[in-house]
């Protein structure tokens, strides 16, 4: 490795900040600094910025999705390409060829570790807030119903939930990828099941509000319709009719099993929060001029629930990510070669007790958003406490 | 330590236990600092109860914080000193402090269970108290602490110890707080809305009680309150706050009956006292809303509301406290208390409606029962299913405009009632009638949009009657379009805008969200709502009670007009009968899920009374000096509905029981007995017991007349010397609004030309108040029957009425046997050498009820007397007739109809010689 030039350290820091990072810092400090400026009109959102520890959540949170952005500018190699000369080459070695320095070192196959971290954000980014959200609407619609209706309904619902949030959620995620299981078509089947959800409240809250009003509800049924269809393609079916994004079949083995784990807990915050807020005399007043139970709960119920349910979503996308981490870390789902944290932080540890280098940048990555993410739910839970 | 506090208390002698002086605190928010108390001074003497009275946000309870030194993070003092028992508490270490606190001051917050650490026990948490201060030994502490369970009359106090505080019902549970402020023998007891949480008739036990020991312990205290007339009832001094200052302060008795604010003023106008009317004295409301606390105006923070703002002077510059002079220690922060009119109406406050007409009946309930299953298990079902009842045998019926009142505390049943009423809940038995559809067992969903639009709700809180998530005009819009009004969202649009006039917003609030509007604005967007779809009935549930004072007259008299002009039947639901009484045509009295009284609301105020209305009656707190009301204190708490005693669901504490022979209160449910014109009553009290009841409310006509002239207040040749002095009282106030009228201005047979007798007779005297300042001084020369104040003058207790319900009445004394029966004090009677000659029921007895000015009660109670012939009258001469007059309570009528004369041409030739001496015929 004699033959390898080296950046110093503060070269180093210097490419990272200055020549890889920043359309990174560009983004951000457009986005943070309008925001800023008009934060009196952004409600919420913009009252995040009256405290340092909104301030330094968004800050994380927008450097990572921003990074995820244009990692295509920002990372100088292919994350999947191996350049033998730079295996297990420490940081700031200049890769020969291109010129250009694998600024985090090269890893045990000589992949580059700062274009893995940046790039496994991509996936990180698309699949926590994602599936966060599909286990937020399961929850919802489910929570409701037994919150709002209570006995039998509570009763049955909460079993179910309880049942799944009994079952040991590592050996629900070894069956899933099994290719016995992954043959019968149960990781799509489930995925099918949970996409309703979305459909189901989507339609029940138009159809509740804008009976009165055919030609507006039919607009808003078509809509529904064309982004379930492109849902169902997408993710069950595998072909994007945009093309936008690529799902392959172990992408969606992950997705249905965070959905899987995550969404009992929806459920369980939902229904809580339903059976307070159904006490109000705000839903006594809806019951008295005659509203469906569904048009209470997701038009009277549900938009007074939103503080609590944001957080939750806040803290619920870090415990995905860390999931997302943790399957990768076994080898789950995601192929080996895979840029995502959990299989980098794997690969990194084989070597770990003589380089430590490949290992820490995505460990490092991962622990600062799911940091981004709970620093940002508690100044929400903060801010939507003074309001 | 005890001992200590006592000498220090002894050596001090008049030594004041606290002095505040110009206190100011502040809170640092995001907003910058806000001022949350300016300029706040008061002295607390040894043994003195204080009362600090004021709406909500007016600074009232960061003032007793303050003196606490418990201001959170955010609170500061910026200003002023306050001294207790001579020494400045700003001096004093963190470690002196807390050997203040909760040793020589102790405080006692609104929720008692967040009062009380509900996982320890109660005994426990009593002895910490001794423990911790004194530092004396366990067995000393229990002892101590079972003994002070017995001071505040807390049952089997050893059990006591034993509980937890979930175990204890609210009112036991303040009793305990107030045992564990009162254990460390404190010099000054802080009461933050000690009672608000409780129930009225649990209220009025507390009260008794804090008084009592303020006596006994000679414990200063400070009380703070919204409810005037909790502090009249416990203090002596009172301090009125507004908008983070106090604006007057003085004599409970000096700022009651001769405020010098105007805000104060426009308090008690907005409260109804016995004599308001709805008809013929409207409340008065106080315009606008309170000034937030960093958008307050220069000057007095009352101007922009005041109906005596003179620009220039009012705004010119902060105002200081002025002392009234000629009255002790009371001063006002206004600087034209003395050019003020205290007795004129504001503009347009006078106005009277003529009483509507009740028309055909629109809701009909009969026989209704609900009962709720609950199950023991939810899951699995099994275990024994058991049954609460939450309403039984419920009949009644409300008529086209009419308002029935529906009274109860908590856990009567009337929300229930509400429920299955708008098809919440359907009826377990029994029938409902909406206009002739039976609607009890139809639940709201399958109820057809005629039927759901026609019987509407007001809701309680209002800060939970609208929706925090969307517009105010689009909450209203949504209602519009499911009562199938307006064909177009435009036309929606429109006739929303068309609402909001008609609850007096402007129409740009259709764009806000809720929590944009103050909590009386809030209620009104409720009223427009439930009026949306024209509502036939509108069941209002306390529409009012969580309102600050001066706003609820506003929205009271709001849904008062509305309903006026729908002829919309209301259903007014409360446990306030202040409110009541005022407000109410008939009134359905609830207990524990009967209905135990109803009948018009002249019926219900007057007896006889069911117990539990008397005792209703009697819980409520009057903010008016000259009511002396009988007290009755009710033992224990109100039943669980899970667990309903026996027979008569009212017989656990009953004061009557005992007059019931055989036991039949606690083995049988009595019938509904009808008392004569629909007022029924669910009691087996013999009608005997029943005649014998007194009123509960009733006027002090000595401290009356006593107001009439003050000694106090400085005569009229000083008022010369000292006009110029803004210091200066003026001349004595006019009475506020003839309390005393009422006492005359009498029962329900009260005639037409009695009326003009008395508009008479206050003519008179509105002469002599113009005259001179004499009038009060020749009251003793007139009988006090007459108002002393003209008939224009009005504090708000507008009680020139002949219509005013008679619960406030001074009636007949009830036969001695009768009496003897019930057992009650009573003031001695005049000597009875005075009496005239009774005589025995002779076979016809004369109907005295010729004689103008005795109608079928006091014929009854001149019966009672033995007094049943035109002669007997005839012969009276004056100690009689003035004997008479007293027994009976007339006030004088007697004289100003002249009796003796009518009873005269009578006896001599019957109706032929009265048309002769009168001119016309008697009645």
């Amino acid at each position: 490795m004699g033959h390898l030039h080296f950046l110093t350290w503060p070269e180093i820091i210097l490419h990272v900040i200055a020549f890889r990072l920043w359309p990174v810092w560009l983004s951000l400090a457009i986005v943070m600094g309008l925001s800023y400026r008009y934060k009196k009109r952004l409600g919420l959102y913009g009252q995040l910025y009256d405290t340092g520890i909104g301030v330094v959540g968004i800050f994380i949170l927008g450097f990572w999705f921003f990074c995820a952005v244009f990692s295509h500018y920002v990372s100088p190699f292919n994350p999947l390409g191996q350049i033998a000369v730079m295996r297990n080459a420490l940081p700031g070695a200049i890769e020969p060829q291109s010129g250009h320095a694998y600024l985090f070192g090269g890893d045990r196959l000589a992949r580059d570790v700062f274009s893995r971290m940046i790039d496994g954000s991509r996936i990180v980014l698309l699949i926590a807030p994602l599936a966060t959200l599909v286990a937020l609407t399961v929850g919802v619609t489910l929570g409701l119903p037994a919150g709002y209706f209570g006995r039998k309904t509570d009763s049955v619902l909460s079993f179910l939930a309880n049942l799944v949030l009994a079952f040991p959620v590592i050996l629900l995620f070894y069956l899933l990828v099994s290719p016995e299981i992954v043959q019968t078509g149960l990781p799509r089947i489930t995925a099918g099941v949970f996409f309703a959800f979305p459909v189901i409240l989507g339609a029940l809250a138009f159809w509740t509000r804008y009976s009165g009003r055919p030609v507006l509800l039919a607009i808003q049924l078509a809509i529904v319709l064309i982004i379930t269809y492109w849902l169902y393609s997408t993710f069950v079916f595998y072909t994007d009719p945009l093309h936008l994004i690529e799902v392959t079949p172990s992408t969606l083995n992950i997705f249905v099993a965070v959905v899987f784990a995550s969404s009992p807990g929806v459920f369980r915050i939902v229904r809580g929060l339903v059976m307070d807020i159904k006490t109000r005399d705000y839903v006594a007043a809806a019951q008295t001029r005659g509203e469906n139970p569904w048009y209470i709960m997701i038009w009277e119920v549900l938009p007074n629930a939103r503080g609590p349910l944001i957080v939750d979503a806040c803290l619920r996308i870090g415990y995905t990510t860390i999931l997302l981490g943790t399957l990768g870390f076994f080898g789950l789902g995601m192929p080996p070669e895979s840029p995502d944290w959990g299989t980098s932080i794997k690969d990194g540890s084989e070597l770990l007790r003589i380089y430590i280098h490949p290992a820490l940048p995505p460990a490092i990555a991962l622990m600062s958003f799911v940091l981004g993410l709970n620093l940002l739910a508690d100044a929400l839970r903060e801010q939507s406490l003074k309001d | 330590m005890n001992e200590a506090v006592k000498t220090t208390n002894a050596e001090a002698g008049a030594q004041p236990i606290l002095e505040i002086e110009n206190l100011s605190i502040s809170f640092f928010t995001r907003a910058g600092e806000i001022p949350a108390v300016m300029d706040f001074s008061c002295t607390v003497m040894p043994g003195e109860a204080m009362g600090i009275v004021g709406e909500s946000g007016c600074g009232k309870s960061t003032v007793s914080l303050g003196v606490m030194r418990d201001l959170s993070n955010v609170g500061k003092i910026v200003g002023g000193r306050i001294k207790f028992q001579g020494r400045d508490m700003g001096e004093m270490s963190e470690q002196e402090l807390r050997s203040v606190r909760g040793n020589k001051i102790a405080m006692i917050y609104q929720e008692p269970m967040a009062s009380l650490n509900p996982a320890m026990k109660v005994g426990k948490q009593l002895m910490e108290v001794p423990l911790l201060h004194e530092k004396v030994s366990r067995a000393e502490a229990y002892n101590r602490s079972v003994e002070m369970l017995r001071a505040v009359r807390l049952p089997d106090p050893e059990r006591m110890m034993r509980s937890y505080p979930h175990q204890l019902s609210g009112g036991q549970q303040q009793r305990i707080v107030i045992a564990m402020a009162l254990l460390s023998n404190p010099a000054l007891l802080l009461l933050d809305e000690p009672t608000t949480a409780l129930d009225v008739t649990v209220e009025a036990g507390i009260v008794e009680l804090v008084k009592d020991l303020g006596k006994r312990f000679g414990t200063s205290m400070i009380f703070v309150s919204h409810n005037l007339g909790l502090i009249l009832e416990t203090c002596d001094r009172i301090t009125v706050m507004y908008s983070g200052e106090a604006v007057e302060t003085g004599t409970v008795k000096d700022v009651f009956d001769r405020m010098r604010h105007p805000y104060t003023q426009g308090l008690f106008r907005s409260i109804p006292l016995p004599g308001a009317d709805k008809n013929s004295r409207p409340l008065v409301a106080i315009p606008g809303q309170l000034p937030l606390p960093h958008e307050r105006p220069r000057g007095c923070n009352f101007g922009p509301r005041c109906h005596h703002f003179v620009k220039g002077l009012c705004d010119a510059d902060e105002i200081p406290m002025i002392p009234v002079k000629g009255h002790e220690a009371h001063f006002s922060r206004c600087v034209r208390f003395n050019e003020i009119d205290w007795t004129a109406l504001p503009e347009g406050a006078t106005k009277a409606t003529e009483p509507v007409k009740p028309g055909a009946p629109v809701l009909k309930v009969d026989d209704l029962r609900k009962y709720y299953r609950v199950a023991a298990n939810e899951v699995f079902g099994g275990g024994e299913d058991r049954v609460v009842k939450a309403n039984e045998t419920i009949s009644f019926e409300a008529r086209e405009s009419e308002t029935v009142a529906i009274v109860g505390e908590s856990g009567c049943g009337k929300s229930t009632l509400a429920k299955v009423l708008l098809g919440l809940e359907t009826a377990s038995a029994g029938s409902v009638k909406l206009a002739n559809t039976p609607i009890e067992s139809t639940p709201v969903e399958e109820r057809d949009v005629k039927t759901v639009s026609s019987i509407q709700m007001v809701f309680q809180n209002p800060f939970d009657t609208l929706n925090p998530s969307h517009t105010v005009g689009a909450q209203i819009e949504r209602t519009l379009e499911k009562f199938h009004v307006g064909n177009s969202p435009a036309d929606r649009h429109k006739k929303m805008l068309e609402l909001l006039d008609l609850v007096k917003l402007p129409r740009p609030f259709a764009s806000r969200k809720p929590r944009q509007l103050s909590g009386g604005q809030k209620q009104r967007i409720g009223v427009a709502r439930a009026f949306a779809g024209n509502a036939k009935v509108v069941v209002a549930d306390e529409p009012v009670s969580a309102l600050d004072v001066s706003v609820q007259a506003a929205v009271t008299e709001l849904l008062m007009d509305i309903q006026r002009e729908n002829k919309t039947t209301m259903l007014f639901i409360s446990h306030d009968l202040s409110v009541v009484r005022y407000i109410a045509d008939r009134v359905i009295v609830m207990y524990l899920g009967y209905i135990v009284e109803q009948g018009t609301t002249d019926q219900i105020f007057a007896p006889p009374y069911h117990p539990y209305t008397e005792a209703l009656l009697s819980a409520i707190p009057i903010a008016d000096t000259s009511v002396v009301k009988k007290h009755i204190v009710l033992e224990g708490d109100i039943p669980s509905a899970m667990n309903p005693p026996t027979g008569c669901p009212f017989q656990t504490r009953c004061n009557y029981k005992h007059l019931v022979p055989d036991d039949l209160c606690e083995t049988q449910v009595p019938p509904h007995r009808d008392l004569g014109d629909g007022h029924r009553s669910l009691c087996w009290l013999t009608d005997d017991v029943l005649a014998a009841m007194e009123p509960v409310i009733s006027f002090d006509r000595k401290h009356a007349e006593e107001e009439g002239e003050p000694e106090d207040v400085p005569y009229h040749a000083e008022r010369t010397s000292a006009a110029g002095d803004p210091g200066f009282a003026g001349p004595p106030p006019e009475r506020p609004h003839g309390k005393l009228s009422s006492a005359e201005a009498d029962e329900a047979e009260f005639e037409a030309e009695e009326a003009e007798e008395a508009m008479r007779a206050r003519r008179e005297e509105h002469r002599d108040d113009v005259g001179g300042q004499q009038a009060g001084r020749r009251e003793s020369r007139r009988n006090a029957a007459v108002p002393i104040t003209s008939d224009r003058v009005g504090s708000g207790r507008q009680a020139v009425d002949p219509g005013a319900p008679s619960a406030f009445d001074e009636r007949r004394a009830p036969s001695r046997r009768a009496r003897a029966a019930v057992g009650a004090a009573r003031s001695a009677p005049p000597a009875d050498r005075d009496r005239p000659p009774p005589m025995r029921r002779p076979k016809q007895p004369d109907d005295l009820k010729l004689i103008s000015g005795v109608g079928p009660r006091i014929e009854a109670a001149l019966n009672d007397l033995g007094i049943y012939r035109f002669e007997q009258i005839a012969a009276w001469k004056k100690a009689e007739r003035q004997w008479v007059d007293a027994r009976l309570k007339f006030g004088g009528r007697m004289e100003r109809h002249d009796w003796v004369t009518q009873a005269k041409a009578l006896a001599k030739g019957g109706e032929a010689e009265y048309f002769r001496v009168f001119g016309r015929k008697p009645r």
